[in-house]
């Protein structure tokens, strides 16, 4: 995906996530960046690892730091002791309306993605991100409490209920979205 | 007895001090190849001073990050506190404090062993997925640097050197633990990092541009290892993070300004940035098939000198294949500004400068024509402040400065000097034909 569309994507991620009730800080787009690819396919190719709240993406932040220095996006700063949220610039409806095919194409998906995680904070993000990073990326074939108890072992601040809530819900999802791509 | 600290004298910590350990690795072949390694590339070409070398850039570094680990770790509850303990159980095992620093030290001085020639210049010359990081990384893990981390008491593991000597991004590989991911923070860290201090204070004396100093003794002494809230919303987890008291805010901003300033007039600076690019052409063919090697041998025989005799050669012999581009760098005849970003361009395109070149290119044909772009990759600077009051919050909720400093983003279409006119003329012409908005199915792949 070239860097207009990939802004298309993150531009239109960024507004939805706000609709939805979203904080959208860095971490809150990292994580639904991360189910909008890994999930639901769309392919912005950023390389994901397990860093400090779960999965991260260097080249994200890269990508969001060069549509702020394009005045695609910006930063709100809030009362403390709270960090900035993220919010979409008018430039961006206007790149938005220039690639209907794109915006069409990643719409319902990211539509989908935004509804998913409406209000949900960086905790539970965390742990979701991260339950589905264990899914995807380390034990594809394991069993939820497999899944639950390796989830514990990357993140022990989580307990294994938690553990177990979040595996489920990412199944759970994961089967939705499958749904929606066929 | 023997001397087992040593003094080393710099212009910038007046002295650094090192252990017998220590030296064993500032002997080594690749900690001395850095004497051959300048800190910025042909810099000394626009800015005369700028001659140093990455070997007293590293042991800066070391200084420094002994320094911070001092500060971080010192046992006194108004620097570690009971909650930070709590969450790095290992900052109150003093066994492990000192195997750590040495660590850290040792990471600190390795951090840049695995500069190519001219340092940064020329890193996408190497084959792909290699960068001066994994050299740096294979350099830490060969032979030579094993004997010694074997030999220390304890021995060290090289893993923790890799580490916190290239930090999480390069070494994705790795799981880092809270407590290694602030150690390699301190290395190579956006705010605290002390490669950024030294560089920024060296790159400033050198090239005698001032805009690089900062208070860094005011800096270090008053960071802190701190409990920062899991979320941007004020979640009640919390995560040790480095930050800093709140009396020490101005110092990061004065650092973060430094680094603004000093990208700006001499690390992008538009003539240092196409001698990189001339020196890039003059190499993907002075190279065998265009790439660095990346085994250690030879490695550790490339030097700045040896490039510098072949492009001074190939500048005096009419009949070498590369005397024109290196009759560019060693004539002082390099290519000029033609086009630069600006902000009613970007808003029309973001992809406007490259339009240019592209343009430029078909009109003028590639050998006279040079595309620059760069944009930083960290956003601003989200650390932990502790408070007058105790609290801890966001460097972005009380900063004004470090909300509003923009990213740093440059695009230069350069063009040879003997064209610049017909390129000016031209471009004027042209330039509401070329730059225009983005048409889904025509922008660039």
């Amino acid at each position: 995906m070239n860097s207009l569309k990939t802004a298309v994507v993150l531009t239109t991620l960024v507004t939805r996530l706000r609709e939805n009730e979203s904080w959208c800080g860095e971490t809150h787009v990292q994580k639904a960046a991360y189910i909008l690819q890994e999930l639901l396919e769309v392919p912005t190719g950023f390389e994901f690892i397990l860093y400090k709240h779960g999965p991260f993406s260097f080249d994200l932040r890269a990508e969001l730091t060069a549509l702020r220095a394009d005045g695609l996006l910006q930063l709100e700063p809030q009362a403390p002791p709270y960090g900035p949220r993220i919010a979409a610039t008018k430039l961006s409806e206007k790149l938005q309306e220039l690639f209907p095919k794109t915006f069409n194409r990643f719409n319902y998906r990211i539509d989908f993605v935004a509804e998913s995680l409406k209000g949900k904070g960086v905790v539970e993000l965390e742990r979701l991100a991260t339950a589905l990073y264990v899914t995807r990326e380390i034990l594809s074939e394991g069993t939820p409490s497999d899944r639950a108890q390796k989830l514990v072992d990357l993140k022990p601040h989580v307990t294994l209920e938690e553990a177990s809530a979040a595996i489920e819900q990412i199944d759970n999802l994961m089967e939705n979205a499958q749904s929606k791509l066929n | 007895m023997t001397k087992n600290i040593h003094e080393i004298r710099d212009p910038i910590h007046v002295f650094v001090r090192l252990d017998s350990l220590e030296r064993e690795v500032l002997n080594s072949r690749p900690f001395q190849r850095l004497r051959h390694i300048h800190q910025l590339g042909l810099t000394y070409l626009v800015y005369p001073g700028a001659t140093h070398k990455r070997f007293e850039h590293s042991l800066g570094v070391m200084e420094l990050a002994g320094r911070v680990y001092d500060v971080v770790t010192r046992p006194d509850p108004e620097y570690v506190t009971d909650e930070i303990i709590s969450l790095i159980p290992e900052i109150s095992r003093k066994d492990r404090l000192s195997y750590w620093r040495q660590v850290l030290r040792m990471a600190a001085l390795c951090h840049d062993i695995g500069h190519l020639p001219f340092s940064h210049t020329a890193e996408e010359l190497l084959p792909e997925c290699w960068d001066h990081e994994r050299l740096t990384r294979e350099l830490i893990m060969s032979n030579e640097l094993a004997a010694i981390w074997k030999n220390l008491t304890p021995p060290l593991n090289p893993d923790h050197i890799v580490k916190l000597a290239v930090g999480p991004k390069k070494a994705q590989d790795l799981p880092f633990t809270d407590w290694e991911r602030i150690l390699s923070e301190i290395i190579v860290g956006d705010v605290f990092g002390v490669d950024r201090m030294d560089y920024l204070l060296r790159d400033s004396h050198h090239t005698g541009v001032a805009y690089g100093k900062f208070d860094h003794y005011r800096l270090i002494d008053t960071v802190r290892i701190l409990p920062k809230p899991l979320s941007e919303e004020g979640d009640e987890s919390k995560v040790p993070e480095l930050g800093v008291e709140e009396g020490g805010l101005q110092s990061a901003e004065a650092l973060l300004l430094a680094r603004y300033f000093i990208y700006s007039q001499v690390y992008l600076h538009h003539v240092r940035r196409i001698y990189d690019i001339h020196l890039k052409d003059f190499l993907g063919g002075y190279l065998e098939g265009g790439k660095f090697p990346t085994d250690i041998e030879s490695h550790l025989q490339s030097t700045d000198e040896g490039i510098t005799a072949a492009l001074w050669a190939a500048a005096f012999d009419e009949r070498h294949p590369l005397h024109k581009v290196a009759g560019l760098i060693v004539r002082h005849q390099h290519f000029k500004v033609g086009y630069q970003r600006n902000p009613h361009d970007q808003n029309i395109n973001r992809e406007a400068a490259l339009l240019v070149f592209q343009r430029a290119k078909k009109y003028f044909g590639s050998e006279k024509i040079r595309f620059d772009h760069y944009i930083e990759e960290s956003g601003p600077p989200d650390f932990p402040v502790k408070t007058r009051d105790g609290k801890i919050v966001s460097s972005l909720s009380i900063s004004n400065v470090i909300n509003n400093l923009p990213p740093l983003a440059i695009d230069y279409v350069f063009v040879n000097r003997e064209y610049l006119d017909l390129f000016k003329k031209w471009l004027q012409e042209n330039r509401d034909d070329i730059i225009q908005p983005p048409r889904e199915g025509e922008e660039n792949e």
